[in-house]
């Protein structure tokens, strides 16, 4: 994690960066000409909200207000859906269901897999 | 016939849409949190793909159904006001398991409320995003806004013309909040100029605003638009009080 915010949540370095490349799907869609209005992770996210839901690891109201105190605060220059994907995010970090180092890891290992010829 | 790189040829070449060519940071973080959680035995890739396809599956379409149903049919729009419930079933939903695989924050009371000349209702909720999604799909980006949620109880009829539904002073407007046991949605009043119509017909112009509450159906209306506005203090209404943020 890095420096504390004045919201009362840490900001993860990892997803600042993400943030700050501002690579939202309201940018890409447009530049590359597509018509869909919503990311194709949008359907997968929302699978993921109800099965952590399901599973007792991230009730959905406890997501709500997270995505409501988040949105109003550290991201809050980004739209959705991606504001709900980097606030699941800094939440399971932060209630230690997974560590930073472990998803900036596995991200890497996602992106050489999504990229190998 | 399937072409050898999996496309299909019928005699004719269809250019292909176009499609984003990079791979965002965004697209790869979703992937990486639902393959941790699976390997951390959060959940199963099973579960994920079950509820993947209930979120893929679900629209306003058993809403509109409902709706047209009742309008052709007093005794079961009698059952969607006095049960709704029951009502439900005949639309394909089942609230006490609208997944098949059991969704707590979506077990239920649900409730069918009737537009009358004298009574326009919208749906909200103000402490977090608690919509009707068996009914009516996947909730809009603008009703999970707290912009949205925080206004619309204290100036409905403003936040209802940013929509475009100017409602005469005459009728009363009831915002209803939602909660996690409790979920609405809005029986519409027929419009005029449906004399005849059949159910596909009416179900097509009862939209998911029309359920909400912000739109109203007519004929020729179909598809909802999506008006986005900034948040604002409506003019000619009550200063903002003091330390609420908008």
């Amino acid at each position: 994690m890095s420096a504390a915010s004045d919201t009362g949540h840490d900001r993860i370095a990892l997803l600042e960066a993400i943030r700050s490349q501002g690579k939202e799907w309201g940018v890409l869609a447009p530049k590359w000409g597509c018509n869909d209005p919503d990311p194709p992770w949008k359907f997968p996210l929302a699978g993921t909200f109800e099965a952590l839901s399901e599973s007792g690891a991230l009730p959905s109201l406890e997501r709500r207000h997270a995505e409501d105190e988040l949105g109003d605060s550290l991201y809050k220059d980004v739209p959705p859906p991606e504001s709900y994907l980097l606030t699941l995010a800094h939440t399971m970090i932060e209630r230690g269901l997974l560590a930073e180092g472990e998803l900036q890891q596995k991200m890497q290992a996602v992106r050489s897999r999504l990229e190998e010829e | 016939m399937t072409t050898a790189t999996g496309g299909h040829d019928h005699g004719h070449i269809h250019p292909p849409a176009p499609q984003v060519e990079e791979i965002s940071d965004y697209s790869v973080l979703e992937i990486a949190l639902r393959e941790l959680a699976i390997e951390h035995g959060l959940f199963t890739a099973e579960e994920h793909l079950h509820f993947t396809e209930w979120a893929e599956k679900i629209g306003p379409a058993s809403g509109s159904r409902l709706v047209a149903k009742a309008w052709l049919d007093p005794e079961f729009k009698k059952l969607c006001l006095t049960d709704a419930n029951a009502a439900s079933k005949a639309v394909g939903v089942d609230w006490l398991d609208p997944t098949g695989a059991g969704t707590p924050s979506d077990y239920t009371h649900f409730v069918v409320l009737e537009d009358t000349p004298t009574l326009h209702h919208v749906i909200v909720c103000t402490l977090c995003s608690c919509y009707p999604r068996p009914m009516l799909g996947n909730s809009p980006y603008w009703y999970r806004s707290t912009n949205y949620r925080r206004r619309l109880v204290r100036w409905p009829r403003p936040v209802l013309s940013e929509f475009g539904l100017i409602v005469p002073p005459e009728v009363e407007v009831r915002v209803e909040d939602s909660n996690q046991k409790c979920r609405f949605m809005v029986m519409p009043m027929r419009p005029e100029g449906t004399d005849g119509w059949t159910e596909d017909q009416l179900a097509e112009i009862v939209t998911r605003d029309c359920m909400i509450g912000v739109a109203s159906p007519k004929p020729g209306r179909t598809a909802d638009k999506h008006p986005i506005h900034k948040a604002r203090h409506p003019v000619g209404h009550e200063p903002k009080p003091m330390g609420v943020a908008e």
